[in-house]
């Protein structure tokens, strides 16, 4: 528990200092103060990429090792990875308002294709809640974690594959479109996410820790367990 | 609504959604100890 407090508190710290860059960024001519959102769309988006990557990496060690602890991280990372999808979704919609003049395109891949993303996560956690057997849980999970994966690269690469209203990936082999400060104040603000999830993971699987040895608790005794052969001393002479 | 406020207030709704999630991590660790 400490080193959770202690991963959390710096989590808090790094995630201060982003903030302190993304606030003293000049803002963009065109966009105005509405560029501070690179502070915190970016990097949400980069958490939930990495936190279903680390998903689908624990469900394939799960069908390999079928260890407990692949499950349990497998699970936390896509509650984790599912706050940070909303995040990436609302402040997107937020700056889709200001920039396009509308904060949500049905026909737009990017934006489709996160919003489901999102809504087949919310059904591992929903599949996860409707199976009793921890085996049988463990198992179908895994299957769909390792699958779903392929919807990050599909929404990462849908801007350079598709025609959509969102701008293309800011930085390329080849350089960055955004100038120093707010490329800057984005990238200390990815390592102060990256840092958060970090802390949340450990947060979690803290918790799924403390919930199984809680339940192995009250868990009834093997049957048998409580019969004793009798001792000579108690047998009465008939 | 300035756009200033507008920003704030999409930090603020996020970063809220975020120290949320602690909170009830928080309380179901409690939960499963019985502190």
């Amino acid at each position: 528990m400490t080193r959770v407090r202690i991963l959390l508190g710096l989590a808090a710290v790094a995630v201060g200092v982003g903030l302190w860059f993304a606030l003293t960024a000049p803002p963009d001519a065109l966009q105005g103060e509405y560029s501070r959102l690179l502070g915190i769309h970016p990097p949400a988006m980069w958490i939930a990429f990495l936190a279903f990557g680390v998903t689908a990496f624990a469900s394939i060690m799960w069908l390999v090792r079928k260890a407990d602890r692949w499950d349990r991280v497998a699970s936390a990372s896509v509650e984790v990875g599912v706050i940070f999808t909303a995040i990436g979704l609302f402040t997107g919609m937020v700056w889709g308002q200001a920039v396009w003049g509308t904060p949500w395109d049905w026909r737009d891949p990017r934006l489709m294709s996160t919003a489901v993303m999102f809504f087949v996560y919310i059904g591992y956690i929903a599949l996860r809640n409707a199976i009793d057997d921890p085996t049988t849980r463990a198992r179908r999970s895994a299957v769909l974690g390792t699958v779903a994966v392929i919807q990050v690269p599909l929404v990462y690469f849908s801007v350079n594959l598709f025609r959509t209203l969102h701008q293309t990936a800011s930085i390329r082999p080849d350089g960055s479109s955004m100038p120093d400060e707010m490329l800057m104040a984005m990238l200390v603000n990815m390592a102060a996410f990256t840092l958060l999830y970090i802390a949340l993971m450990a947060a979690r699987l803290d918790v799924a820790r403390v919930e199984a040895e809680a339940e192995s608790a009250k868990q009834p005794g093997m049957a048998g367990e409580g019969v004793r052969p009798p001792r000579l001393s108690e047998i009465e002479d008939v | 609504m300035s756009d200033t406020v507008v920003v704030a207030g999409t930090y603020l709704i996020s970063y809220g959604l975020i120290v949320a999630y602690a909170v009830y991590l928080h309380i179901r660790r409690r939960r499963a100890t019985g502190d």
